[in-house]
């Protein structure tokens, strides 16, 4: 299987900030499957505080979160200068999100649940965009 | 030789000729004799006019007597160019008013012509006249002509001198014969008026010696008392009547001023004026009481005239006294009379009038003046116009005018204007009074206050007007049926409500045809009831109109007793059709109520049952993937797939706990009744809307106590209300940004073991007006709200045997609380 797969970049790391715990819990080790390096961070605040803004290559990030909301931190990262290529994921199936935050840049939307296929697909569109 | 010869024989011509001129103008004094002034003046022009070959000659005499000046002109008929006004003109420029001082010689230009004009003065100092000659000689005036005009000036003097001498001559003779024809006719005159005054003198003597006979037996005979007094006003003679009346000698009577003969209250005034007319000579003429032969005061007038001879020297008095006792009695009763009748005017209580038959107002009574506060002048005439009020004035004045041509004035009604201002109703009466002929001679009117009755009359008709109006409004009607002849009074808004028409009777058959077929027994029964003595009627029926819509209609109707004791029945019909569709529009809206509230907040839940739902399938699918991701690796993290492949188990089962939950909430099931710990049906309705909280930044506060007894109900219905509750309170803070968006849910065990959960908001809170309403079916201070959560929800747990109420914060926001009976016998065993 490893072979039918493009090859990656190990050393990429990819972010995921969602308050979700089962996220945080599945899509890391999903992501290490892929050979990629992942973090995981519970709220957008925390993401902000890390040390890992700077060597994020990728971020997923969920839409609705207490507190500073995933497009809130998407503009931050804008206004810091810190062009790290996103992937939002919702468990909100609201059409009005996905244009809204494509619009502002971000490489895909997807709704949860979402296949291992369809996040790969975007990663690769958001590394390569990288 | 010849030419010398010629002018020879030429100068001797013209001398001839001025010889015969001179002769001529000599001889015109004698010609003048007995001539007028002006006679004289004419012919002396017309003389030098042709005499002198002039173009015109002019005169102006003076009258000695200062008369007028006698002008006249005279032009030649050859001299065609000259027009008499502009010679008068010339002349008057020349000259001025004083011919004296007019020069001698002029040239002036008349028309084309050149004129030479000359004027030669008459008298010493030309005060006499003046005479001007003119012509358009160039050598005029000659040597020859210069001497004419002036002889024919000395001529003129002395002619007019005679002439005026003649005049006045004449004047003086006839002015005495005037004289002595008229002194003539004096004297005839005189002598006639002497004759006639002899006759008459006669005449007089032989008058005056039978007018004295007379006289003395007038004096005898006169009913009246007569005497005589001296200058001095002593009473001197008396008729027999005067002794007879008083019943006193005349010796007595000439002391009467010191008697009882006249009243002693009179005698003051009789003195007074009796002394006045002696002192002064002037006639007396005064009523005073005298003292009849028994005693008897009657009223006489006295009256005295004094004699005079003929150097008007007062000779003596004569007095007579008339007896006016009669009159003077009538007088005074008319007096007290006319007194009371005026009293009577001025006191009644209405205002009362006369007018002339003009309509011009003479009279009007005090009340009137007094209420009007017009004074007596300016309410005559037409003044009293100004007491109307302007509105009323116009057809008062048109009935009044109507009146004055027919001789009759229907009642108005006006409203006068008090002394203070306010205005008051009266009714205007007037009654023409006619002479025998039928002619009227006199209006007298009234005007009477009215102006309470006018009030009532209005209160009566704005009370009836209300009554019809509210008949209207409340759209009822009032009937009356008399039971022994089904007679059926409808009033106004019954034939209207029935659609009846008014010109037939209304009928037990014709309410009938009216009747919806459906109630047509209830009908009957109704009338059965009336007819069997059922006093109190109160039922609803329906209509079925004409064109098919349907009336509901409430009768209220009670049994009762005409005068003559014959039942009938009374009531009002009132239409409630709009009420009972509105209601049943209301039922049906209550009955779709519960449906709306289940869709309505399973519409606001879905979003964030749906976010709930895929949390966990994204977990069990990232899971999934990652487990078989690495079964297929070489060599295949069998660990890890097993720890991928239990955290798969658990979001499944999490997400089979959501859909029972779910299932629950969509069932059918009216409700379900099971021991809910309230705790955990409010952590899992947190849990359904954290997210949602969370977004609108909402800090939770959450506090469960311990100790809670477990209630017996609906655990979905309850988590409903929790639910909304939550909903509120976060809505309620979303406009809030100056405070902490701080909602505290927390549930407590009250008395009598009653479980209590609250929500606490810093919310906008609560209008203390809309307390009431607070929990009615659509009530909602929000945009898109329905209005419908808290009244559900009040509903709910109402069905739990448990209270929902609200209270304002001490601070900012609202606290609603619900509570609700344990469970019976059940333990607690929240945990």
């Amino acid at each position: 299987m490893r072979d039918e797969e493009p090859r990656m970049i190990p050393s990429s790391l990819v972010s995921v900030v969602d308050d979700d715990e089962s996220v945080r819990e599945s899509l890391p080790d999903l992501l290490r499957e892929f050979g990629f390096t992942a973090r995981s961070f519970s709220s957008a605040e925390e993401f902000l505080a890390s040390e890992y803004v700077g060597q994020t290559n990728c971020l997923i990030l969920d839409v609705g979160m207490p507190g500073m909301s995933g497009p809130e931190l998407q503009r931050e990262l804008k206004l810091r200068g810190q062009h790290i290529p996103i992937v939002f994921i919702t468990a909100n199936r609201d059409e009005a999100v996905r244009p809204r935050v494509l619009a502002q840049g971000a490489v895909a939307c997807l709704f949860k649940p979402f296949s291992d296929t369809a996040l790969l697909e975007a990663l690769n569109t958001a590394l390569q965009v990288n | 030789m010849d030419v010398r010869q010629e002018d020879t024989s030429g100068e001797i011509k013209h001398l001839k000729r001025c010889l015969n001129d001179l002769v001529s103008l000599l001889a015109l004094p004698a010609m003048w004799s007995g001539s007028q002034p002006s006679q004289i003046v004419h012919t002396l022009l017309d003389a030098l006019l042709g005499m002198l070959c002039l173009d015109l000659v002019y005169a102006r005499f003076e009258d000695p007597a200062g008369g007028e000046p006698i002008k006249v002109l005279k032009i030649a008929p050859s001299a065609t160019w000259i027009l008499p006004d502009e010679i008068h003109k010339t002349l008057n420029q020349w000259s001025g008013d004083d011919p004296q001082k007019w020069p001698s010689l002029l040239r002036a230009s008349i028309g084309d012509e050149d004129i030479s004009m000359v004027s030669q003065r008459c008298g010493l100092h030309g005060e006499i006249g003046v005479i001007v000659a003119g012509s358009d000689r160039a050598d005029f005036p000659g040597q020859t002509e210069t001497l004419l005009l002036s002889v024919a000036a000395n001529e003129a003097v002395i002619g007019l001198h005679e002439a005026r001498l003649l005049l006045e001559q004449k004047r003086v003779a006839s002015e005495l014969d005037r004289r002595v024809a008229q002194r003539t006719a004096e004297l005839a005159a005189i002598n006639d008026e002497l004759r006639k005054e002899i006759a008459e003198r006669h005449r007089a003597e032989e008058a005056l010696l039978e007018s004295e006979l007379n006289s003395r037996l007038i004096l005898h005979s006169i009913p009246g008392l007569v005497c005589t007094m001296s200058p001095a006003g002593e009473v001197d003679r008396f008729n027999p009547q005067i002794l007879e009346y008083f019943g006193k000698t005349s010796t007595e009577l000439k002391g009467w001023a010191i008697s009882d003969a006249v009243h002693p209250d009179d005698l003051p005034r009789v003195v007074a004026a009796f002394t006045h007319s002696i002192t002064t000579g002037t006639p007396y003429d005064i009523e005073h009481r005298c003292r009849r032969a028994d005693g008897v005061y009657r009223w006489f007038q006295a009256r005295a005239l004094p004699v005079r001879d003929t150097a008007d020297r007062i000779t003596g008095w004569y007095v007579l006294l008339t007896d006016i006792d009669d009159r003077k009695r009538a007088e005074d009763a008319i007096r007290a009379s006319e007194c009371d009748l005026s009293s009577i005017i001025n006191t009644i209580p209405m205002l009362a009038w006369s007018a002339r038959p003009d309509g011009f107002c003479d009279f009007l009574n005090q009340r009137w003046l007094d209420f009007t506060g017009l004074s007596a002048e300016q309410a005559r005439g037409s003044g009293w116009g100004a007491a109307i009020h302007p509105d009323d004035a116009k057809s008062l004045l048109d009935s009044w005018q109507m009146a004055l041509v027919t001789g009759q004035l229907a009642d108005v009604e006006v409203r006068m204007r008090r002394f203070d201002g306010e205005y008051r109703w009266f009714l205007l009466r007037a009654s023409p009074l006619r002479d025998e002929l039928g002619k009227i001679v006199k209006w007298y009117g009234t005007n009477t206050d009215i102006d309470d009755r006018k009030r009532a009359e209005e209160e009566l008709q704005r009370s009836e007007a209300f009554l019809a109006e509210g008949e209207r409004l409340s759209v009822g009607g009032s009937f009356l049926w008399r039971l022994e002849t089904d007679e059926i009074t409808f009033s106004e808004q019954l034939y209207r409500t029935f659609e009846f028409d008014r010109d037939s009777p209304v009928t037990l058959e014709r309410i009938g045809s009216r009747v919806h077929s459906e109630d047509i027994p209830l009908l009957t029964d109704t009338i059965e009831a009336a007819r069997s003595g059922n006093t109190v009627l109160n039922y609803e029926i329906r209509l079925r109109m004409p064109n098919g819509s349907v009336k509901y209609l409430r009768t209220i109707a009670h049994g009762t007793r005409d005068r003559d004791g014959r039942p009938e029945i009374i009531g009002v019909i009132q239409d409630v059709t709009e009420r009972r569709l509105a209601e049943e529009a209301l039922s049906q809206a209550r009955s779709d109520l519960a449906h709306v509230t289940r869709v309505t907040s399973l519409g606001v839940l879905t979003a964030s049952i749906a976010h709930e739902v895929n949390q966990p399938l994204s977990g069990i699918i990232t899971n999934a993937g990652t487990c078989l991701r690495m079964l297929a690796a070489d060599p295949p993290n069998i660990e890890g797939a097993r720890e991928t492949a239990k955290r798969t188990i658990r979001d499944g089962n999490r997400a089979s706990e959501l859909v029972t939950r779910l299932r629950a909430l969509f069932s059918k099931k009216e409700s379900t009744t099971e021991p809910v710990d309230l705790n955990e049906a409010t952590q899992e309705v947190i849990a359904l809307s954290l997210s949602e909280l969370r977004r609108n930044r909402v800090i939770l506060r959450p506090e469960f106590a311990d100790d809670l007894p477990v209630v017996t109900g609906d655990r979905v219905q309850l988590q409903q209300v929790i639910l909304n509750l939550l909903k509120n309170a976060s809505d309620a803070m979303s406009a809030v940004n100056d405070r902490p968006r701080q909602l505290q849910i927390r549930t407590e065990r009250g008395t009598d073991n009653q479980v209590r959960l609250i929500v606490q908001d810093a919310g906008v809170g609560l209008d203390p007006q809309a307390m009431d309403r607070l929990f009615q079916a659509f009530y909602t201070t929000k945009n898109d709200g329905m209005g419908i959560g808290l009244s559900v929800s009040r509903s709910i747990i109402e069905r739990h045997h448990g209270r929902l109420w609200a209270e304002p914060n001490d601070g900012p926001g609202a606290t609603f609380s619900f509570s609700i009976p344990p469970r019976q016998g059940g333990a607690s065993d929240a945990g």
